[in-house]
């Protein structure tokens, strides 16, 4: 009898740095890959190259100065951040804002959300592939309301514009129409979404059953946002934990089933049309008032910690400040939801082909100013 | 035997032919940034000429002006030869285009097999750009590009032979002369060979959503990175005139050609060129792409066997 | 059987096909609308009023109480004065471009209004000794563009 042999063929993984420097990793994240043919089976995030020492410069700055820093942590959603340390301050020296202060500062924070989500949605919809044309309706869109923002505060990035006691100055004369313009003219555009990208068979065959999180393993991992609510997990800070005026305000929090890329991506276009309805509730009961409660500009609080936790586009963004009844924070810790988001990320992509991690990537929105610090 | 007529006549128009296949790739590329920008809310180029017609010239010197740099260890006579199998057998194309009644440079009597055997010597331009770089990610995206193009031909081709078939000749002008009464597009069976054409020529010219080959820096490197200044340029040349070539035999098919009333037949060609180009050009920037195995497996397993389907619905007709 | 599973693959094909012309249908949509975008640097948008560029300073309302310069996150401004009996005269007000972070702040605590926020953007420079500035000097702006306000 002969027999034929085949002598085993000699495999091996090899490396692939998916460098910092790439078109489609937000901001500089490097992915260490190791592969096996197409097949990943190993994924080590680095991170650090934004790593700007936020922290420790928080340690030499009164709490007032601290508050641009805070812009640049996630800059995409500056007046979320604003808001988040700003409440955290106020907790510690137990002051209370008034109304109006509470609505502009609910108005501001909504339409920033909307912003964000609308980069998520274009950057995934361009590492798709689809190559430019969702990313610039989402950045026309944005442009209104960073138009808006120019108005009210001056600056189109970095608004530094929520303060202690409540915010830098009133709405000036004029933005209600302009936001009520706004939201006429938002809502048939997330219509056109949907049209474009949410139903087109091609996305779905690219993201539906992509990178499904369960339950549990977002839990166990501390993934917030978005992302948890993807996978069936009903936790949203604004209903759970409500802080400012959420509680005066109808909306739903739209929840996924399977937690797939698709599902993230769809519940911020949901989120996106959320938003819109708070903000027009908002805009209709602004009370009259002061924007803001007089304070001095250098606050000493007692010596004490408070940890305050507010929800950011991408997750719960948590503020942990100790005082030492000196001018400056003693410690100031910041709980960044994309640092939780992404390290669950080496859990997902086991066994996932090469084209897909990109889609994975994409669907968590990540940013690494918030990461790295 | 050719006579000196036939031959100064072959020579003239396929010297004019040459000339239009330039001015035409510069063009096509000026009208996809335009088409791309107006789908985008923006404007495109706008300063060199009126709305930027020259931003093509003003690129090509740019290109022209570019230092020519060759990869260490690259197999030079490989890596130097790719740019000429990408761009040739597009321009070999052209022999058989009708523009016009008598405007054709050859109507040889074989032009649907001539077209189909010389557009398929374009694999070996990108499989050989993929291998000569010295590069595995571009070996990668060059073996990946082969097997893409190879694998849509078969739909392609079994589209243009339903054509052939109701036409009953190979012949390119003939072709168009048996759409006199109307346009093939009117018959239900060639309304689905030209969708499975359609598609299967997008694949072909490698664009979205099928454009693995160029896009694949997502995370490797395309098959085209090593190559600098005019060698880059004849790549994309290549690119826009096989666009154009796909759109004028998509023509010739299933539109009718030069057939028109009242227009000289040229502009009806050229219009309806333009027109399937534009269609494609919106299907770009409209869609996101592919992923390898699912662009492979909807060749295989929808496109061949619906046009294998549709092919035995033509005989079936046509015995009839 | 098969026929059933053709049937649901006929019907999954005709929505994924009518999903796809849904969304050629939005980009065409916006062929015909008109542009939203500027040509730069002929076209320009003009700043709202509150925006925050290059600061300013009107010398002659400052009364040197140093609030802007503690006040700064990042330290960019550098004030010294000379002390005339009980009276206090701007000597130097440096501004460092590099370090400045446009936040507005020292505007907000200004009393008098000395210290304000223009609307200059455009501040690219070749040489990077034109970014310390020294704020006292009127003709500092003159050669970078003033946008005209809203």
């Amino acid at each position: 009898m002969d027999t034929t042999r085949t002598k085993d063929i000699y495999t091996e993984e090899f490396l692939i740095n998916m460098g910092p420097q790439h078109p489609s990793t937000h901001g500089v994240l490097s992915l260490e890959l190791k592969l096996d043919g197409e097949i990943i089976r190993e994924c080590t995030p680095h991170i650090g190259y934004l790593h700007r020492s936020m922290e420790k410069i928080a340690e030499n700055r009164t709490y007032t100065q601290f508050i641009p820093f805070t812009d640049r942590l996630d800059y995409v959603a500056s007046m979320n951040n604003n808001l988040g340390y700003v409440m955290a301050v106020e907790k510690l020296l137990n002051l209370e804002v008034s109304e109006r202060a509470k609505y502009i500062r609910v108005i501001v924070a909504e339409l920033n959300r909307i912003a964000s989500h609308l980069i998520a949605v274009g950057t995934f919809a361009q590492d798709l592939g689809a190559f430019a044309t969702p990313l610039f309706y989402c950045f026309r869109e944005r442009e209104k309301i960073i138009d808006i923002f120019d108005r009210i505060c001056g600056n189109r990035l970095t608004y530094n514009y929520i303060r202690i006691g409540g915010v830098q100055f009133d709405l000036p004369k004029g933005i209600d129409e302009k936001i009520k313009e706004f939201i006429k003219y938002m809502r048939p555009k997330v219509d056109d979404y949907d049209n474009l990208l949410t139903y087109n068979a091609i996305f779905l065959a690219r993201s539906k059953n992509i990178g499904v999180l369960p339950k549990d393993l977002a839990i166990n991992y501390s993934v917030t946002g978005p992302s948890l609510r993807a996978s069936g997990v009903k936790w949203d800070l604004r209903k759970d934990e409500p802080y400012l005026v959420y509680n005066k305000f109808e909306f739903d929090i739209p929840i996924g089933e399977n937690g797939d890329s698709w599902d993230r991506y769809k519940i911020r276009i949901e989120e996106i049309r959320q938003s819109l309805r708070i903000v027009e509730q908002a805009i209709d009961a602004l009370p009259g008032g002061e924007p803001a409660v007089k304070v001095g500009r250098i606050h000493k609080p007692a010596p004490s910690e408070a940890y305050f936790r507010t929800e950011n586009p991408r997750g719960e963004l948590g503020f942990y400040i100790v005082s030492d009844g000196s001018m400056y924070p003693y410690r100031l810790k910041i709980r960044a939801p994309s640092f939780s988001n992404l390290a669950v990320l080496p859990e997902l992509v086991k066994g996932v082909k090469i084209a897909d991690i990109v889609c994975v990537l994409g669907s968590f929105d990540v940013l690494m100013g918030e990461i790295d610090r | 035997m050719l006579s000196i007529l036939d031959f100064i006549w072959v020579l003239i128009i396929g010297l004019i032919v040459l000339g239009f296949i330039a001015v035409s790739a510069m063009f096509l590329i000026w009208w996809e940034r335009k088409v791309s920008a107006h789908i985008q809310s923006r404007l495109g180029p706008m300063r060199v000429g009126w709305h930027g017609v020259l931003q093509s010239v003003a690129d090509t010197i740019k290109l022209l002006l570019k230092e020519n740099i060759i990869p260490a260890g690259a197999d030079k006579l490989v890596w130097w030869l790719a740019p000429f199998f990408a761009v040739v057998p597009s321009v070999m194309a052209f022999v058989v285009i009708p523009f016009g009644k008598n405007l054709i440079v050859k109507d040889l009597n074989v032009g649907i097999l001539y077209i189909m055997a010389v557009s398929s010597v374009c694999v070996l331009g990108i499989f050989m750009a993929g291998w000569g770089s010295n590069n595995k990610y571009s070996l990668l995206g060059g073996m990946r590009a082969a097997a893409q193009i190879i694998s849509y031909e078969l739909p392609l081709i079994l589209s243009m032979i339903i054509v052939s078939m109701q036409a009953n000749s190979l012949s390119m002008q003939k072709i168009v002369a048996a759409q006199s009464g109307h346009w093939n597009i009117l018959h239900p069976n060639m309304m689905l060979a030209f969708i499975v054409y359609i598609i299967s020529a997008t694949a072909e010219v490698n664009r979205v959503p099928f454009d693995i080959p160029e896009a694949e820096s997502e995370l490797v490197a395309g098959f085209h990175t090593e190559y600098s200044g005019m060698k880059f340029a004849m790549f994309f040349i290549g690119e826009y005139t096989n666009l154009f070539i796909v759109s004028a035999v998509a023509t010739t098919l299933f539109f009718g050609g030069w057939l028109g009333p009242i227009l000289p037949p040229v502009v009806w060609f050229l219009g309806k060129t333009y027109g399937i180009v534009f269609i494609l050009m919106w299907v770009r920037w409209t869609f996101p792409r592919l992923r390898v195995d699912q662009l492979m497996g909807f060749a295989w397993k929808v496109l061949t066997p619906v046009s294998l389907f549709n092919l035995a619905i033509t005989g079936w007709l046509l015995l009839k | 059987m098969a026929v059933i599973k053709m049937i649901k693959h006929t019907k999954n094909f005709v929505i994924g096909a009518w999903s796809l012309i849904k969304g050629l249908a939005v980009t065409m949509k916006y062929v015909f609308r008109p542009a939203v975008t500027l040509q730069y640097p002929t076209e320009k948008q003009p700043m709202s009023e509150r925006f925050r560029g290059l600061v300013g300073l009107h010398p002659e309302k400052c009364i040197v109480c140093y609030q802007c310069m503690k006040m700064c996150p990042t330290a960019c401004l550098a004030i010294t004065h000379k002390q005339e009996d009980k009276k206090k005269t701007l000597e130097t007000f440096k501004y460092n471009m590099e370090l400045c972070c446009f936040c507005g702040m020292c505007a907000q605590v200004c009393p008098t209004g000395a210290i304000v926020m223009t609307d200059i953007y455009e501040i690219s420079v070749y040489d990077r000794k034109k970014l310390d500035i020294n704020l006292l000097d009127a003709k500092k702006y003159d050669e970078w563009t003033h946008t005209s306000v809203k």
